[in-house]
């Protein structure tokens, strides 16, 4: 197909054969720099012209004098119209004769008679010059189409190895948590994780990728696989997020990082622990109206191979009425059409104001931000947690299944011992290695999470009452509680010397069981405790009670001995029920 | 001192006189979209100054891009110590928004911050 493409529509031959012999003197010079004479396509009506135009696809179209005089404006936009998104120039030639007669008002520019060959070969230069640009112009258009097309099935695909990854989230479970994320959150780096210890604490993670679009979602696979492995399983929160800066540090181009805020909340002990790594500070709201902001003090991850992690963990004491708000910087950084930033203070001043009539604070901060926003607003996430809400403890909203989850085959006769020194004591995680052990026998989800509780109680008692010297009695006060987690990190870096022993032994009978831990450790004990009460009993103890059926102390009390049986079926869900409550009342009013 | 970049670039770098100190300025939003010029700045200076002070008094805002691109700089300058000497990064006359954001994502633990 010749470089370029002349239709003339001309009725009468003379003068398309004058503009014929015009054209072809004028050599086209291809983008290769070879030299050849245009195509010329020749039509004695418009009529004809459209017939010959799909296969002939003209890069010009001129309309002789006569043809130019006769022509409706209709035809020739008809003509133009066939051209498509494509611009085809269309020139008109003036006969002489006719010098007054306008031109139809449809072409683009018009050629006189008598011709200039000069002037003439000047206007096809630059038609050819312009149909070369809008040539590339179309295919840099086709090239950012498809281009296009592909980004958008990445992110499909990115957004569906999300929410395959987030199955086991529990954001969804509760009227206690309550979230907005935008919805381009995998892309643009936000990233809510929460999910449920085994012992019934609440974790959850919000982070915010440095950069955008797909290096962000797809360094958060690993961060969302890492959580959803470890916590389930029982890890504590220090060593996930070891996990993940350490993950984060490997894979990561060294521009990029996560700043997230994890924080656990364990319900029945009213106690919040969080982990802020360059996030805004999430705010503790108090029935009192009081705002607690919980600042970073942590670099955000992915940016040193180590980290001071146990040094950044803050601990707070939940109080009834407490709720707890973050948010990522998305809501900071909204700009009205000043440029002004909505700011940390604006939000401040709305929770403050929370409390009087209108819509709930959640959905104000939502209002407020976009409304200040002046483009539409598509990188906020807000995360509101009623930290008062029961069903926040995850034992009282998913319930065991009554179709024979927990029935399982035969658990067996075993037992199994294992004896933890300094420094396993100083660094190790020991829980989640034993739980998963014993989560392998058959039938264990029996007693699963009540062995996850028990043995993560006598565990804890162990090495902070009985190794540490820790004294509970400090966290009867707010200033006393965070000291006792402080000290506690403290002294388990210090620790040099001690020792903590488990065993476990399981017998079972037909229908029935009997599963028996003994922790045992190296400090003195706590020679008056007797009843549960005093030091030594906190609510770790009340805990305790209503998952095991005995706890003895041994003498001293450095040796526990705690008692899981389970029984034949039993025989009503009201006796499950009521044997729940029974177990429930136990729990002495003690303080944490 | 010899100014170099062009004219309207955000990021203006000055080198002193003994060479011991390159100054890159980083004017309004320190955002992606200075990243090359950033780069630019201190990348290939033969023999590479003993400081880098990035002066942030002209700086309005600063994103998460330029935290990263920060580490950069710094991740070049650890690079640098294989062949000798290692300059130090310091980030100088930030405003209280600025300092702000720095202090948040803890960036004082790894660069000094006048």
């Amino acid at each position: 197909m010749a470089a370029f493409r002349v239709l003339i529509v001309e009725s009468d031959t003379r003068e398309a054969a004058e503009l014929q012999q015009l054209i072809r003197s004028w050599e086209y010079t291809s983008a290769t720099g070879s030299r050849e004479p245009a195509e010329i396509c020749l039509a004695s009506s418009a009529a004809m012209a459209l017939g010959a135009y799909d296969e002939f696809l003209p890069n010009l179209l001129i309309f002789g004098p006569v043809a130019a005089a006769q022509t409706a404006n209709r035809n020739v936009r008809q003509l133009r119209q066939r051209g498509g998104i494509e611009p085809v120039p269309i020139l008109c030639v003036q006969g002489a004769g006719v010098a007054t007669q306008a031109p139809p008002i449809e072409c683009d520019d018009i050629l006189t008679k008598p011709y200039s060959p000069a002037l003439v070969q000047l206007k096809l230069a630059s038609i050819r010059r312009f149909c070369e640009f809008s040539r590339s112009l179309m295919a840099q258009r086709d090239r950012l189409r498809r281009h296009h097309a592909d980004f958008l099935q990445e992110q499909a695909n990115a957004r569906e190895i999300f929410d395959n990854l987030g199955n086991e989230s529990c954001l969804n479970d509760t009227p206690a948590i309550r979230y907005h994320l935008s919805p381009r959150a995998v892309l643009n780096g936000d990233l809510l994780v929460a999910t449920h210890s085994p012992d019934g604490k609440l974790v959850l993670m919000l982070g915010d990728f440095a950069g955008h679009g797909l290096a962000a979602a797809v360094g958060a696979v690993p961060l969302t696989s890492i959580f959803y492995s470890m916590v389930p399983r029982g890890f504590s929160m220090t060593r996930v997020l070891r996990e993940v800066n350490g993950k984060l540090f490997d894979i990561l181009p060294r521009q990029m990082f996560c700043c997230l805020v994890m924080l656990e909340f364990d319900p029945r002990r009213k106690h919040l622990r969080i982990f802020n790594a360059g996030m805004p500070s999430p705010c503790l709201k108090r029935a009192s109206g009081e705002l607690v902001m919980l600042e970073s003090r942590h670099l955000p991850l992915g940016v040193l191979p180590g980290d001071q992690i146990d040094r950044a963990l803050v601990n707070q004491r939940v109080l009834p009425g407490d709720r707890l708000y973050l948010w990522s910087d998305g809501v900071h950084e909204a700009r009205n059409g000043r440029g002004e930033h909505f700011g940390e203070s604006r939000l401040l001043e709305l929770l403050r104001m929370d409390g009087q009539e209108g819509p709930e604070i959640f959905d104000q901060i939502l209002v407020a931000v976009s409304a200040h926003a002046a483009e539409q607003h598509d990188d906020l996430s807000l995360v509101e947690l009623d930290l008062s809400d029961p069903v926040l403890s995850r034992r009282e909203w998913s319930p065991v299944a009554p179709d024979g989850q927990r029935q399982g085959g035969r658990i067996g006769d075993w037992s199994i011992s294992f004896r933890l020194s300094e420094q396993e004591l100083r660094d190790a995680d020991p829980l989640p290695y034993l739980l998963s052990v014993v989560g392998q026998m058959p039938g264990a989800a029996r007693f699963h999470e009540d062995l996850a509780t028990a043995l993560g109680e006598l565990f804890r008692n162990a090495l902070e009452h009985g190794v540490l010297e820790l004294d509970s009695s400090l966290k009867c006060t707010d200033e006393g509680f965070v000291r006792y987690y402080d000290l506690l990190a403290e002294r388990r870096g210090a620790l040099s010397g001690g020792w903590v022993s488990v065993s476990l032994s399981c017998s079972q009978h037909d229908q029935d069981g009997v599963l028996k831990i003994v922790v045992e450790d190296s400090g003195v004990g706590f020679p008056h405790v007797q009843e549960p009460k005093g030091v030594y009993a906190g609510r770790g103890l009340g805990l305790l009670q209503t998952v095991c059926d005995e706890v003895r102390y041994g003498p001293g009390s450095s040796r526990v001995e705690a008692v899981i049986r389970w029984g034949a079926e039993p025989a009503s869900a009201e006796d499950i029920e009521s044997k729940g409550l029974a177990r429930a009342v136990q729990t002495p009013p003690v303080p944490v | 001192m010899v100014v170099s970049d062009r004219l309207e670039s955000r990021v203006i770098s000055e080198i002193s006189d003994s060479g011991d100190t390159v100054v890159i300025r980083v004017a309004g939003n320190f955002d992606f979209n200075v990243h090359r010029d950033f780069q630019r700045a201190y990348r290939n200076l033969a023999p590479p100054p003993k400081i880098f002070l990035v002066d942030l008094s002209a700086t309005e805002h600063l994103d998460s891009a330029a935290l990263g691109m920060l580490l950069l700089l710094r991740d070049y300058c650890v690079e640098l110590e294989r062949e000798g000497f290692r300059p130090e990064v310091e980030l100088i006359n930030a405003n209280p928004h600025v300092s702000h954001i720095l202090a948040v994502s803890n960036f004082d633990r790894i660069f000094s911050i006048r």
